[in-house]
């Protein structure tokens, strides 16, 4: 008898936790091994692990700075309180540049999960000490201050041509020299040949401890912690970005549907594997859903629009 | 296609790619003409590389037209157009159905129209060894090694 | 001495088991891929490198190093025994290698293949080890104008310098240069030749075009040939071990084979095959035995095979110093880098370093488990000789398309693998190089930007390009490669070049 009424719970326990847990298919709108991609396999993982969701396949659509993917995703999943997206602030800049169809009003946006700020540095050598040395050279003659960062368009050069906006140079004068990467950016500002580097902290991060880079200012509205360099707002530049991830759910979900979608994704951010990926992997917990979220997106998209128009890349 | 070469006869083939080369160059030009062009740093813009690469083309273009109607091609052994196609084929219908049926039954098709290019028959024999050995490396990679391909009705039977 | 500190450590770490692991699995791969005709060690690295990317990426750049060696090993194995050599490099251990097995010598021609590939990959790794931070040192000052005429010295040897015609060579670098400009233009985020197509905005993937030309266009070209008689897998007959004879012939030709082949491979210039044709010709013109060559000299299977593998070994000098890719298995493995957020480059040795020395030292580990893999287990090997045809390209095709639909299942992706796929038939139809395709894909947007980067930093000044000893140094030797060839052909000297062209895989 008890035994029955026992195995009657646990059988009641098995069915209980698929019949609650939904399954998603997560879209990483790059390629196997970038940024978007380990956030959606990390993602997968720790959903799986925690029971939040029963099942999350992870599709990936490379390509074009993810609009491949969110053109695929707007077009496909209208609906599906199933099908979710990776995305982040390269895309705001990716949807302008490659001109896309669809933009980030077509879906339903859930949730900033990780976010890293830039960093200004310059190589241990440089006669730049500081921010307002690097200001006034500016100013000065702003063709021969050379910026090595991330490709053109990207959050890199972004940042550079807000800088220039913001201590009233013309964007369109920065001379920015676009690398792949950070890392390849790295080289050339290690070996004297731009004036600057921009990129995310982690790509200069040993550099710096090992000193032979110097930071000259972060761009986040908080310091990093360990990192001698202040904002670029303490520094006297009117300038706010951040390189940060997001996942979105698709268009045309009732609002019921999203907020259990947004519980499942704050549950999942709260969770200590969640966290524990996060450290592991080095990225830095910018969680933020909701009303909240949603206004921080349609900021950072304004901004993005001006500043490409103003350098040039959008017409 | 005729072999060509050491006669001294104008060589087609060699001609055709000569003409293929000049299109290629005359596509890359008349493109890169429509591209708008924004000031720069840099006397060196976008444009000036796909410049440079067309009129190289089109120089080879030439360069291969001469060598062609000289003979300078080497000689060329005749060859078998049906296995080609039947490769291609087996292409085709895997690019047809990998988004319909899935990984293993397009994938079983250019396994099988694969081996019947190189004589390996009959269809209906090899059709399904190339399904179960495309649903085996599915399973492989796809489950295993967390690769994402595209399931189909077979894959959603596996558990 | 420092190199040493660094590469026990390295070593250490590539003894680790899972390291050891990552070793076992490269080196076995790689050797059934030599092995196999039509697959090259580029094919492998390409289609694995989208299953890799959540492996730790020491242990998948082991892997792929492990490939890139265990091939040279088995393309001898299949030259010798079938005279069709599995990859490109080995064309001539079939010249001498074949006739020996057909002479009841298979044994000792697999032999003095393996030890000499083993001598030589220890060696030319060694070199590797110490060599590399000297190159560190010197690239470190290198700008983007040096970079460029170090790319212009690459695109004139790969393309023009060797093989019999240099308007094919030429031809198609030049393709591969076309395909280059596809996509976003770093610079300016231009779109560039992608014709309203958002698949073509990243431009085309190397793996992509790779595996089109190396696996789709050899398997249309296998079909489309009439089968010329049948094909002979020569038994191993008898002991496989050398005499003393044997023993007191090979060893000077795997030492030079070593030496020719080592700085043939490092210098920014690219393929096996060149050293390998340098090494045979060598050991013909210094041998006491002229009437064995063409009838299966023990020499003409020593000194290439050596040369072979030092000059894979130097090859991995460029790339993990440079960042220059010099053959297509390079160019791939360069992705592999990148895959994993990884730059080669001098900045790798300062950033990386443990990854560095473990991937060099594992290079010795590998060697060390391929000679046990190709000695006493040949036979295991020849048994892959032994698959139809029909189901060995039939598979090659699924493993191909796998790769490339596991990287980026869009059917834009699966009409590029078509049409280049198309595109290698035709090359090899003609018989145009296919190397240079693949290293123009690679090298030109990379030659680009760095053009335009020397440009932008100078705010326009063209007289940067030349403003360095060592940019001027690398244009000189460019224009001697280039004007070199062009004047033995016209006095008549052709047919050496043509015995060294270059068509790696």
């Amino acid at each position: 008898m008890l035994l029955r009424s026992l195995s009657g719970v646990v059988l009641a326990a098995v069915l209980a936790v698929p019949a609650l847990a939904a399954n998603y298919t997560l879209i990483a709108p790059a390629a196997p091994g970038g940024g978007w991609d380990q956030t959606a396999r990390t993602m997968q993982t720790v959903m799986q692990d925690e029971g939040i969701a029963g099942n999350v396949q992870v599709t990936n659509v490379p390509g074009a700075g993810g609009t491949i993917g969110l053109a695929q995703f707007v077009n496909q999943s209208k609906g599906n309180p199933e099908a979710l997206i990776v995305g982040g602030y390269v895309m705001l800049g990716a949807i302008l540049t490659n001109a896309s169809p669809v933009d980030l009003t077509m879906v339903t946006p859930i949730a900033r999960l990780t976010g890293e700020s830039e960093v200004i540095v310059v190589p241990a050598s440089s006669e730049i000490q500081t921010m307002a040395d690097l200001v006034t050279r500016l100013k000065a003659d702003p063709g021969a201050v050379s910026w090595a960062g991330g490709s053109a368009g990207g959050t890199d050069h972004i940042a550079a041509g807000l800088i220039a906006k913001a201590v009233g140079v013309d964007p369109t004068k920065v001379n920015y020299i676009a690398y792949s990467g950070g890392g390849e950016a790295l080289a050339a500002i290690l070996g004297n040949q731009v004036t600057v580097g921009v990129s995310g902290y982690g790509e200069f991060e040993s550099q710096i401890e090992a000193g032979t880079l110097r930071a000259l200012a972060v761009s986040g509205d908080a310091r990093i912690e360990g990192l001698d360099a202040p904002t670029l707002k303490e520094a006297g530049v009117d300038v706010s970005l951040e390189n940060w991830r997001m996942v979105a759910a698709a268009p045309g979900i009732t609002p019921e549907q999203e907020a259990a979608i947004t519980a499942d994704i704050t549950k999942m951010a709260q969770s200590e594997s969640w966290k524990k990926a996060l450290a592991d992997r080095g990225w830095i917990d910018r969680f933020q859903s909701g009303e909240e979220f949603r206004n921080q997106l349609a900021e950072d998209t304004t901004a993005t629009a001006t500043i490409l128009k103003a350098i040039g890349l959008v017409k | 296609m005729s072999g060509g070469g050491a006669s001294g006869r104008p060589d087609r083939g060699g001609l055709v790619i000569a003409l293929l080369l000049a299109i290629l160059a005359a596509v890359i030009f008349f493109s890169t003409r429509a591209m708008p062009v924004t000031a720069q740093y840099t006397r060196v813009g976008p444009t000036t590389f796909p410049y440079a690469v067309a009129a190289g083309l089109a120089a080879l273009a030439v360069g291969t037209a001469v060598s062609a109607l000289r003979g300078g091609f080497p000689e060329r052994e005749p060859e078998r157009l049906a296995p080609v196609l039947w490769i291609v084929g087996g292409l085709v219908a895997q690019i047809l159905l990998l988004k319909p049926l899935g990984f293993s039954i397009a994938t079983g098709f250019l396994f099988a129209l694969t081996a019947r290019g190189f004589g390996r028959g009959p269809l209906w024999v090899t059709i399904p060894i190339g399904v179960v050995f495309s649903l085996v490396v599915w399973v492989i990679f796809a489950d295993v090694l967390q690769l994402s391909l595209p399931a189909g009705p077979l894959e959603r039977l596996v558990p | 001495m420092e190199t040493f500190g660094l590469l026990f450590h390295g070593l250490g770490l590539a003894l680790q088991p899972m390291n050891l692991l990552y070793a076992l699995i490269g080196v076995t791969l790689g050797t059934a891929v030599g092995v196999l005709p039509g697959i090259g060690p580029a094919l492998t690295v390409a289609l694995l490198l989208p299953v890799t990317y959540q492996l730790d990426p020491t242990g998948s750049l082991i892997m792929f190093a492990g490939i890139y060696y265990g091939g040279m090993y088995g393309g001898s194995t299949t030259s010798i025994l079938l005279n069709t050599p599995g990859e490109s490099a080995s064309i001539v251990t079939a010249l001498e290698g074949n006739k020996m097995a057909r002479k009841g010598r298979g044994g000792p021609a697999l032999a003095t293949a393996a030890i000499g590939s083993f001598v030589a990959g220890l060696i030319a790794t060694l070199g590797l080890a110490f060599i590399s931070p000297w190159m560190v040192k010197f690239a470190l000052s290198l700008g983007p104008a040096d970079y460029f005429a170090l790319m212009v010295l690459a695109f004139v040897t790969v393309s023009a310098a060797f093989g019999d015609s240099a308007l094919r060579g030429l031809t198609a670098l030049f393709l591969g240069l076309a395909l280059g400009l596809i996509g976003i233009d770093l610079q300016t985020g231009q779109a560039r030749l992608s014709f309203g197509i958002p698949d073509l905005l990243d431009g085309v993937e190397v793996t992509t075009l790779a595996v089109a030309l190396f696996a789709v266009g050899e398997a249309l070209k296998i079909a489309a040939t009439p089968p010329e008689g049948e094909e002979r897998i020569e038994p191993v007959k008898g002991s496989v071990w050398m005499t003393k004879q044997d023993w007191a012939r090979s060893w000077k030709p795997w030492l030079r084979g070593t030496a020719i082949g080592f700085p043939i491979g490092a210098m920014p210039a690219g393929g096996a095959e060149i050293g390998t044709f340098l090494s045979y010709s060598t050991e013909k013109a210094l041998t006491k035995h002229p009437e064995e060559f063409g009838n299966g000299a023990i020499e003409g299977v020593a000194g290439p095979e050596a040369a072979n593998n030092a000059s894979a070994a130097g090859t991995l000098v460029p790339l993990l110093t440079l960042g220059l890719p010099t053959s297509a298995t390079a160019a791939i493995m360069l992705a592999g880098f990148q895959q994993f957020g990884l730059q080669p480059g001098p900045l790798l040795f300062a950033t990386n370093a443990p990854l560095v020395w473990s991937l060099i030292a594992s290079l010795l580990v590998a060697n060390f488990m391929l000679i046990v893999l190709n000695l006493p287990l040949v036979g295991l090997w020849v048994r892959l000789l032994a698959i139809p045809k029909p189901w060995l390209y039939a598979g090659i095709l699924t493993f191909a398309t796998l790769g490339c639909i596991g990287a980026n299942p869009s059917p834009v992706e699966l009409a590029l693998l078509l049409a280049f796929g198309l595109l290698g038939y035709g090359l090899r139809r003609f018989s145009y190089p296919i190397a240079p395709v693949v290293v123009g894909l690679i090298l030109g947007p990379l030659a680009e930007q760095q053009l335009r980067r020397a440009l932008a930093i100078s705010q326009g000044d063209p007289s940067v390009l030349v403003h360095s000893p060592a940019a001027i140094i690398l244009y000189t030797i460019a224009a001697i490669a280039l004007l070199l060839p062009l004047i033995l052909r016209l006095r008549g000297k052709g047919a050496v070049l043509k015995a060294m062209q270059a068509d790696e895989d």
